[in-house]
């Protein structure tokens, strides 16, 4: 079995036409990494410069009343995360950028897609794409001949008349293809980790040291399954060019027909509303009260009657809080509350629509390696939704904070302006990106499906092969 | 007098092989020329070469007069060939491969008269509406010689026709070339079979390394005297 | 000719015979059917949610109506009352959807700063835009040519491999006439698929009957036979069929893979937009100083703009709304260069691409499928202009009540004005499209047929 892996390998490595191909996809890969290292570094530059503009605006304000303050508000941008450079996930599809301010909640503006033309639908050159679907074409391509070839040129009957069985053979090939596509890939991702832990940004990092570790594992399956899977439609196949042509068929439906067509499904099953109807509907509520019963001013009123009651006066000017700050207080703590709730049914839309491309991980392990990479790369929907929630949680903290402040200015408040160094005790946003820890119960499903792929094919696929024909 | 087929210094180099080193031959109408030779002595290619399937590397090969390499499409309305192994489109039957090859050369038969052509060549009427991917070897042998009567060419050229074929479909093979022989067609054929070639041939030709080392005509020496030939050119 | 039909009619019987072909032209056809379906109910559903704005709009005003019951200050109005400039697709935009999922088709306007307000998003799945839109012209430009690869990859080879081929050319047949009769046959059934798809699209969606009609099928011809002709290029080679069809998948990658995601990488570097955050920040910290500034001087710098209002009263008291709006006003005034300059830079790098979509027919295609449907980033643009506009009628409708100092009433509700935006096609870029596509497909044949001329095809 040994022998026949160190065969398959030394042959592979003397093919000329693997050698020029994996040069190709060893270069595309190295150009990945530099570009996407380079894309990521600019894209960081100008968030943590902007991020420091904005909150260096904000601390330098000059007196103001604090509800002016929550009116000019702030920006939350969103970093990208370290591994975001091999696997830039749904990052240039989402926004970057989101005004924080009183009363609304607004959308994340300004994403990569927006900025460009539709070439950006073609794809993008990062080194997720180049091992999700070239280096599978690449096995493909060296493997497809694993068994048909041997039995187009006699070679399979010699190797069984010498009392190595067909299983063994198949194990020996699937060893040797391995440690070629090894080969490859290993220097790639060598240089990646090199160039993320030389980079200060990264040092002694250990969440991220941790991602690529299982990142590069995750890979590692998914390879695996390709070779074994195109060493078995080798055997089953009656020709090399029927191998390879079912095998490049299932590439393409697994590639590019199933993914598509599950995400187009998936929004056509679980529509969305617009972010228009979403707003009205959070205003509305906000208004009106969820339930319709509880109008806004009644609660102000409500609010207002309950101040006069706890300090025991009975005009506005006899409190030591101002009222509006409390009702202001209260109210965005209403709204905020609505907000979350159709936040939330919109996320969890959102997912349900995903759920179809995850579940479809099952039948296809480019739909199970795609959400498993850009989550261990801290690109995913879920990544994305952390933000969007820190950020909301941000502002909602500073807003109420600054409610808080205005209570305590008492009657008369709108008169009056709060002290220029009041704003620099408050808090600035800084985005910390959630730990391996927090990602890993997301990643469940894709990680099963890719195992339960590893098993199924090394058991199925093996027994088919022990019973193929030989000649 | 005109030759159907003729060679000229016909010299052909792969590229690390001399395959045909100079081979002049003329067959005259109602000759049957049987090319003897191990493996690699440069039969194929002399065959290939009369198709215009491989251009010479110098000399030049005539059919009926016309040199081939300048008149590839014309040569081959004058000549029919059967390969060593006859291979025909899988999902057609033999009726409909018959059909579609003799109506590229020209012929547009009737389905009887197709019938006719095939069960003249040995295969049961009842096999040429079957598809030929259920053929044997010798069945898609017998469709290729009724391909090549069907064309009614001056010109056959075989290259061991009879390979599959069992004996008794082989005689009626060597009777069908003495008939078309007597209708003034020139036949080359290349064979390993060399009591066949005593047999049918007009003349034998025995090539060795590229070349045609002798020619006899066979009416001159027995079968046991040409195997002896071949022998003593072989060691 | 008579050579050529004869093997065209038996093209026919190998082609039903191959029943894994006929499975994957049926395969195409669904999923082509599945594409228009995709795109015409994605256009519908963009409707139906544009035309559920105005309802939106309308409980903004009843709901005003109730919290100002008499006539009030415009300025009110103009905080409280929103309104949407809305992007209506072209019918078109149903086979080519090209990023209208990806840009908003509606933005919510008030009398507030513009910039502001202007690059907001819409709710996106961005799984969903990553993934992108399974629509005809993904169809058309991604699908067919590897339906034309699995159609051609054993063109002659099949043949050849099979020994059929030996046979064939030993009849008085051209090997070109067959070649040409192959080609033929599967460019009829390709074309065939790709006109009966588009028509079907093109019914489906209810296009009108214009020069687009043919632009499309000029576009889709075009490039099928381009991949005919670089079918024919690697047939010309001679190869085997499993060495042809890596071949002309490489090639299937490399034009409509590797070269659009590089060139989308070099064109972001060689055109570096000034970023939209950027102009967001900077109006944010004019507006905002506007309040901390002497009022006289905002106002002066307004009356600048606006001369006509310079006799109105002074603003004596410590808030009015036209001062107000004046110093919105002047937040987007100086960012205005700013926001033409990333504009600008938006359709300098589309303009780029256009120019150097030559590289690849794939793109050539895409981008004039979408310029056709009016469905990528110029459309978008065109938008933007046409709903600054919008806001500039806002401001013309309001700007009188608020410096005349007339109240407000219900009936002015109704006085305001509107907004409507339909994309429109971008015939010139579809123009250029198809006389590139016409050049490429020139070459690309003219190589196959000096190939074909050069290296005689032989049966072994």
């Amino acid at each position: 079995m040994k022998s026949i892996a160190q065969k398959e390998f030394i042959s592979t490595l003397r093919d000329r036409r693997f050698v020029v191909l994996s040069a190709l996809v060893l270069a595309l890969l190295l150009t990945a990494t530099l570009v996407g290292r380079a894309s990521f570094r600019t894209l960081q530059r100008e968030r943590q410069l902007a991020q420091t503009t904005v909150n260096d605006q904000f601390r330098n304000q000059p007196a103001r009343h604090p509800h002016r303050v929550a009116h000019y508000g702030s920006f939350a941008f969103r970093p990208r995360s370290g591994l975001s450079l091999l696997d830039a996930g749904v990052d240039s599809f989402t926004g970057s950028a989101v005004y924080l301010e009183a009363h609304q909640q607004n959308s994340v503006n300004f994403s990569q897609a927006q900025q460009s033309g539709s070439l950006i639908r073609f794809g993008e050159m990062t080194v997720a794409f180049v091992l999700q679907l070239l280096v599978p074409l690449l096995i493909i391509f060296l493997c497809f001949g694993a068994f048909t070839q041997e039995r187009e040129t006699g070679t399979l009957q010699l190797l069984l008349a010498q009392g190595t069985t067909l299983r063994q053979v198949a194990w020996g090939k699937i060893r040797g293809y391995c440690q070629a596509v090894a080969l490859v890939v290993a220097p790639a991702l060598a240089l990646a980790a090199a160039l993320l832990f030389t980079g200060e940004e990264f040092a002694s990092n250990t969440d991220l040291l941790a991602r690529l570790v299982l990142f590069g594992l995750s890979y590692a399956v998914y390879f695996f399954l390709f070779v074994v899977g195109s060493v078995v439609v080798s055997a089953r196949q009656a020709s090399s060019r029927a191998a390879l042509v079912t095998l490049l068929g299932l590439w393409i439906l697994g590639g590019i027909i199933l993914p598509k067509a599950t995400a187009n499904l998936g929004a056509s099953l679980y529509p969305t509303i617009t972010k228009a109807q979403m707003d009205a509907e959070v205003h509305e509520e906000a208004q009106h009260g969820v339930n319709g019963h509880d109008p806004h001013d009644q609660r102000a009123a409500a609010i207002k009657a309950a101040l006069l009651k706890k300090y025991g006066v009975d005009s506005e000017e006899k409190l030591p809080v101002s009222v509006a700050g409390v009702q202001m207080a209260a109210g965005e703590a209403y709204s905020a509350r609505v907000y979350q709730q159709h936040f939330a049914a919109l996320n969890a839309t959102y997912e349900q629509q995903n759920r179809l491309s995850d579940w479809a991980g099952l039948l296809n392990p480019y739909q199970a390696i795609r959400p498993l990479s850009m989550g261990l790369a801290g690109s995913d929907f879920t990544h994305y939704v952390h933000f969007q929630q820190a950020a909301e949680a941000y502002r909602y903290g500073l807003v109420q904070r600054l409610n808080g402040l205005q209570a305590s200015m008492g009657y008369g408040d709108k008169e009056r302006r709060l002290d220029a160094h009041t704003w620099r005790e408050l808090p600035v946003f800084a985005y910390r990106a959630p730990n391996l820890h927090w990602a890993l119960p997301h990643l469940f499903l894709p990680v099963a499906a890719l195992l339960l792929w590893a098993m199924v094919l090394s058991w199925l696929g093996l027994r088919l092969i022990s019973k193929t024909s030989i000649a | 007098m005109s030759y159907l087929l003729e060679a000229r210094e016909l010299r052909k180099q792969y590229p690390g092989k001399l395959a045909l080193r100079g081979l002049n031959l003329q067959i005259a109408p109602g000759e049957i020329f049987c090319l003897l030779g191990q493996n690699g002595a440069g039969k194929s290619t002399t065959i290939n070469l009369f198709l215009g399937f491989v251009e010479p590397t110098s000399g030049a090969a005539f059919v009926n007069g016309l040199e081939v390499a300048k008149n590839v499409l014309e040569i081959k309305k004058h000549l029919a060939y059967i390969p060593e192994n006859v291979m025909l489109y899988p999902h057609l039957t033999g009726l409909e491969n018959l059909a579609l090859f003799s109506s590229l050369a020209g012929f547009q038969y009737a389905d009887q008269e197709l019938l006719d052509y095939l069960t003249d060549a040995g295969l049961p009427p009842e096999a040429a509406r079957r598809r030929v991917g259920t053929y044997s070897k010798g069945m898609r042998q017998k469709v290729g010689i009724a391909i090549a009567v069907a064309k009614h060419a001056q010109v056959l050229l075989l290259d061991e026709p009879t390979s599959g074929l069992d004996p008794k479909a082989s005689n009626e093979f060597s009777e069908l070339l003495r008939r078309l022989s007597g209708q003034g067609t020139a036949v080359l054929m290349a064979t390993h079979d060399i009591f066949r070639a005593k047999e049918v041939g007009t003349r034998v030709g025995i090539m060795r390394e590229g070349e045609l080392v002798d020619v006899r005509p066979t009416a001159t020496l027995n079968a046991q005297e040409l195997e002896q030939l071949y022998l003593t050119y072989m060691n | 000719m008579r050579v050529f039909w004869i093997l065209f009619s038996y093209e026919w019987r190998h082609f039903r015979a191959a029943k894994g072909l006929v499975l994957l032209c049926g395969l195409l056809l669904a999923t082509g059917l599945y594409g228009i379906y995709y795109g015409t109910t994605e256009i519908e559903r963009q409707r139906q949610q544009l035309a559920t704005l105005p309802e939106l709009t309308h409980r903004n005003v009843e709901e005003l109506k109730v919290k100002f019951p008499g006539p009030t200050d415009a300025g009110d109005i103009g905080y409280y009352h929103s309104t949407f400039a809305v992007h209506h697709p072209d019918p078109w935009a149903a086979l080519s959807l090209g990023l209208r999922d990806v840009n908003p088709t509606y933005v919510k306007l008030r009398l507030l700063g513009l910039h502001n307000q202007l690059y907001a998003s819409d709710n996106t799945n961005p799984m969903k835009t990553l993934t992108g839109n399974f629509d005809l012209a993904f169809v058309l430009v991604y699908l067919l040519p590897l339906l034309i690869i699995a159609l051609c990859f054993n063109l002659l080879s099949a043949e050849r491999e099979e020994g059929i081929l030996t046979l064939l050319l030993a009849q008085p047949v051209r090997p070109a006439t067959v070649l040409g009769a192959k080609l033929a046959f599967r460019a009829g059934i390709v074309m065939a698929l790709a006109w009966l798809l588009s028509g079907v699209g093109m019914a489906w969606a209810g296009v009108p009957l214009d020069i687009r009609v043919p632009s499309w099928l000029a576009m889709s011809t075009l490039y099928c036979l381009f991949w005919f002709g670089v079918a024919l290029v690697v047939t010309a080679w001679q190869r085997a069929s499993a060495v042809n069809a890596v071949a002309l998948l490489g090639v299937w990658l490399v034009l409509v893979v590797l070269v659009p995601s590089l060139l989308s990488l070099g064109v972001a570097a060689a055109r570096p937009v000034p970023q939209g955050i950027e102009l967001t920040i900077r109006q944010r910290e004019e507006i905002h100083a506007g309040w901390d500034k002497p009022k006289t001087q905002t106002m002066n710098r307004f009356f600048g703009l606006y001369p006509q209002w310079r006799d109105t009263t002074i603003i004596r008291e410590r808030f009015a709304w036209r001062w107000y709006y004046a110093f919105q006003h002047l937040g987007d005034q100086a960012v205005a260069s700013q926001a033409r300059a990333y504009a600008q830079g938006l359709q300098q790098r589309y303009d780029l691409v256009e120019t150097l979509n030559l590289f690849s027919p794939a793109i050539i295609a895409q981008t004039s499928f979408n310029a056709l449907g009016g469905s990528d980033l110029p459309a978008h643009l065109a938008f933007q202009r046409s709903a600054a506009r919008y806001h500039d009628s806002l401001r013309a409708f309001y700007y009188p009540l608020l410096f005349r100092k007339v109240d407000f009433t219900h009936a002015d509700y109704a006085r305001e004005p509107q907004h409507t935006f339909t994309s429109q096609s971008e015939m010139p870029t579809v123009r250029r499209g198809l006389s590139k596509l016409l050049l490429s497909v020139t070459a690309v044949l003219a190589l196959g047929f000096v190939l074909v001329r050069r290296r005689s095809i032989l049966p072994h």
